[in-house]
């Protein structure tokens, strides 16, 4: 029995066409015991960046409360939003801070920058982080998702193809795993919204 | 002299430890005082991954041809598959050595079934065969993961999908090995069409299985150390059994 696979969650970004999506799991659960069915793990820091978390639950919590405090502390000592870039590199030095206890969590990072191109980075749970310009997965769930991203992906997609090719990434992966599922949540930012929907899954 | 003392200081040291470790904590174990024996392992993976699709009058196997020791590649051209009869084939991921063996046994027992019954034996009865001879070796198993694909009696695709005891379910598509976590819900989604409220109103084509089974390879290459080098595809149909080589990438 491993940390990382104690609660089970499943995260996915992926990039478009001056657009990116986050998607999750709504799964909260205790090994076998699910607990409930629409547990969040897609946390907003700011209109064009959105952190999602996998990995033990009451650290996801306490670690997106940290960084959602540091965000607000860089907008009121910098007088405006932090870059995604800067926010990616935030997450990494606050997880290696905690190198020899460290949070069990790894986290995804999906933005965009104010370019609007898509910005993507996960790291690891003592923040040495992978930037790519494609997907980036992350939780119990990672072989099924690199397969089904791998295979269904392609670039420069628009926010409505991204959508249903997302949607279909998460929900064929997590039903290959018993830990995640019962439903998905997913968020597409654009330059000028953030639309986000509840996925209907398999709910087993 | 000096160091004479330096060795005497710590022998002591280590004398007045030792008893304290076993006893004090209990979690510092010593390996004088438990020792372990290194066991030979009959076990070994050869890495490889497998996949099988069936459709309405075809069947489709396909497996790499990488095989691999830890990080290291033995060869690059190994064949997994092997062709059982004109309509049913067999391809095995897992330790390759048992993967030998088993074809073996069961290319040998197929020939005294033709001898003696003076015909082939159909993919159905090959599948229950196989799941025999795999539970035969309950207390010591073949490490093998198999797919047996076939056109059974009534001239359509089956696709057969073992453990390595013999438990065996009849699927319309399956993976085994190394790569099928990565495979497994790409099918789910495009062979299946779970997840998915519109369907396709017709049924795939042999040619069309053949370029989703070499994506799907595409894939388990990209992402898997273990799969790559090339697959092997065969293509059963009530005429017969064609083969075709498709190279993946080799890193």
């Amino acid at each position: 029995m491993s940390i990382m696979e104690y609660n089970g969650s499943a995260v996915v970004a992926m990039s478009g066409k001056n657009c990116v999506g986050i998607s999750s799991d709504r799964r909260f659960g205790v090994q076998a015991q699910t607990l409930s069915t629409d547990s969040q793990k897609i946390f907003q820091m700011n209109d064009k960046i959105l952190i999602g978390l996998t990995g033990l639950n009451t650290d996801v919590l306490s670690f997106s409360d940290q960084l959602r405090m540091r965000t607000k502390m860089y907008k009121l000592q910098h007088d405006r939003d932090i870059s995604p870039q800067a926010f990616g590199k935030l997450v990494s030095t606050l997880l290696y801070e905690r190198r020899f206890g460290p949070y069990f969590v790894e986290p995804v990072v999906a933005g965009l920058t104010n370019e609007n191109q898509p910005f993507l980075t996960g790291t690891d749970l003592i923040g040495a982080p992978v930037f790519t310009d494609d997907f980036v997965v992350a939780g119990t769930a990672t072989e099924q998702l690199f397969g089904t991203c791998e295979s269904l992906y392609k670039p420069e997609m628009e926010p409505e193809e991204l959508f249903e090719v997302m949607s279909q990434c998460l929900l064929s992966a997590v039903d290959r795993d018993c830990v995640t599922g019962w439903g998905g949540t997913i968020h597409i930012i654009t330059p000028d919204k953030t639309i986000s929907r509840t996925l209907r899954g398999r709910m087993d | 002299f000096f160091l004479l003392n330096i060795n005497c200081f710590t022998g002591m040291m280590m004398a007045a430890h030792a008893p304290g470790a076993a006893s004090a904590s209990g979690k510092f174990t010593s390996v004088v005082e438990n020792p372990k024996e290194a066991r030979f392992s009959p076990y070994v993976s050869n890495g490889g991954t497998v996949v099988g699709v069936a459709g309405q009058d075809y069947c489709v196997l396909a497996s790499d041809t990488r095989l691999s020791l830890g990080f290291s590649i033995l060869s690059r051209d190994c064949p997994r598959v092997t062709k059982l009869t004109s309509k049913c084939c067999i391809a095995t991921a897992g330790m390759q050595a048992d993967t030998l063996a088993l074809h073996k046994m069961l290319q040998y027992r197929l020939k005294m079934y033709k001898h003696q019954n003076g015909k082939e034996m159909s993919t159905d009865a090959i599948a229950q065969m196989l799941s025999i001879t795999l539970y035969n070796k309950r207390f010591f198993p073949y490490y093998t993961f198999n797919i047996v694909g076939g056109i059974d009696p009534n001239g359509e695709g089956a696709v057969y999908s073992y453990d390595a005891i013999g438990t065996m379910e009849k699927m319309k598509y399956t993976a085994t090995g190394s790569g099928a976590p990565l495979i497994e819900p790409f099918l789910d989604s495009q062979v299946g069409y779970k997840n998915q409220l519109i369907k396709p109103d017709r049924e795939r084509t042999k040619d069309e299985a053949v370029e989703l089974v070499k994506d799907t390879f595409a894939t388990a290459g990209e992402r898997d150390i273990y799969t790559g080098d090339a697959v092997d595809i065969m293509v059963m149909t009530a005429d017969g059994l064609s083969v075709e080589k498709f190279p993946l990438k080799q890193d």
